[in-house]
């Protein structure tokens, strides 16, 4: 990460306003770094997009990622003063808005070098865009779970099962959700329900690929993001940080398991 | 032919804006994301059904992530966002449920059946559907991170 501090062309100007201090610039950092790792950014991204904030500044930024928190060092050439701050990593549902207007806010700090209160004004407006409605993701990801059903080879009635058998899981993990419950706890419980009422393909004898219909009936709960970051941080040579999201995935993907085999057992169905 | 090509286009581009949502990305991303879930998802589609010669799902697999990884780097500029808003849910079709499933059915079964010769049956069927479906996510992630590396300069300016 120390090719990417000082000599871009992202720092040519400093700012026309008073600098932050190296202290407030590295709480400001932190928070900034575990919110974008809670949006689903990669390490790369985070190392680059921190760097040229700090560059912007006149400033250089070290950090280091682990699983659950970002230490970050702060270094105020001139003074020679350098403060680190370690946050933990709350958990928020993945954005890629947020990850996107993030992104756009540290190039927009290294072009245009906004007064520091702006900038922290505008990291409180991304951080609080608005989610996807519920109503609008009730139907659209039973939609997507019914046309994978199709794209496995599942008929027309089996495609409808899963469109039910999703949209009843996914109301439930909304539910769950914002009870705080636990997610991996969630993703048992959605799987079982999923599962069992994508049972009746088979058990009725509506359709003629039952199989297809409880497969793809848990396939919204695949941690799909976390799998390709952690390749991608991999590649990146971030191995802790890798090794720590491919085993969160690992871990939900085996809740998910656990829910579709309870699910199964309970319905009376052979997997073949 | 072609019109299983389309179809399967189509109902890529269903999964994929589908499965964006979950990851509340900017509205003018769902377009996208629809549009490169179908060019992958149909060219995988088409690579494995060509007559005699088709592709096994593996390599298949890894071209079409490299054409879904390629217009990601390629279009996230012009919506001003980061490729991965396109990459995840252009890829999450291919994800391969069916393999997972038939995988983690034949381990449940072993764990099941106590005769040697339907111990030695169920084990095949987990053993081959588990190691495909491995596979299939490494081309899958191998395919669609290559660009990104490939092509540092533009992921990384998108959003400028």
């Amino acid at each position: 990460m120390t090719s990417t501090t000082m000599n871009s062309t992202e720092s040519k100007q400093l700012p026309p306003y008073p600098a932050p201090t190296a202290q407030s610039m590295c709480a400001f950092l932190a928070e900034y770094a575990t919110r974008l790792f809670s949006s689903g950014a990669t390490c790369i991204r985070l190392e680059k997009n921190v760097t040229r904030i700090a560059a912007a500044f006149g400033m250089e930024a070290e950090m280091s990622i682990l699983p659950r928190h970002i230490s970050i060092s702060v270094v105020c050439p001139g003074s020679g003063h350098s403060f680190t701050s370690v946050s933990a990593i709350r958990e928020y549902p993945i954005s890629f808005a947020v990850n996107a207007g993030l992104s756009r806010l540290s190039w927009d700090i290294a072009d245009n070098h906004p007064d520091f209160s702006i900038i922290q004004q505008r990291f409180a407006e991304i951080c609080s865009s608005p989610a996807v409605p519920r109503g609008a993701l009730l139907l659209l990801v039973p939609l997507a779970n019914a046309a994978f059903c199709r794209l496995f080879g599942g008929d027309a009635v089996a495609m409808a099962v899963v469109f039910a058998a999703t949209y009843a899981g996914y109301l439930f993990k909304q539910l769950l959700g914002e009870r705080g419950i636990d997610y991996r706890l969630t993703v048992i419980i959605c799987a079982f329900i999923s599962s069992v009422l994508a049972a009746a393909d088979g058990l009725f004898g509506l359709g003629t690929t039952p199989q297809i219909a409880v497969g793809t009936a848990v396939l919204y709960l695949v941690p799909g993001i976390p799998f390709i970051n952690s390749f991608c941080d991999m590649l990146d040579r971030h191995y802790l940080c890798a090794f720590g999201r491919m085993t969160h995935a690992l871990v939900i993907t085996a809740c998910l398991s656990l829910g579709l085999c309870g699910g199964m057992m309970l319905m009376g169905l052979s997997m073949f | 032919m072609l019109t299983e090509i389309l179809q399967d286009a189509f109902f890529a581009a269903i999964a994929a804006i589908g499965f964006a949502a979950i990851s509340n990305p900017p509205r003018a991303a769902y377009l996208y994301c629809a549009l490169i879930a179908a060019a992958g998802h149909s060219l995988r589609y088409a690579m494995m059904s060509v007559p005699t010669h088709g592709l096994h799902i593996v390599p298949a697999t890894l071209l079409a992530a490299l054409l879904i990884g390629f217009m990601a780097v390629l279009l996230s500029p012009r919506c001003r966002v980061p490729a991965e808003t396109f990459l995840y849910p252009s890829l999450l079709p291919m994800i391969p449920g069916i393999y997972a499933y038939k995988g983690f059915g034949g381990l449940v079964m072993c764990i099941y059946r106590g005769s040697e010769s339907t111990f030695s049956h169920y084990f095949y069927i987990f053993a081959s559907n588990s190691l495909t479906c491995f596979f299939i996510l490494l081309a899958m992630a191998i395919g669609a991170t290559i660009p990104m590396f490939m092509m540092k300069k533009i992921t990384f300016t998108a959003t400028r």
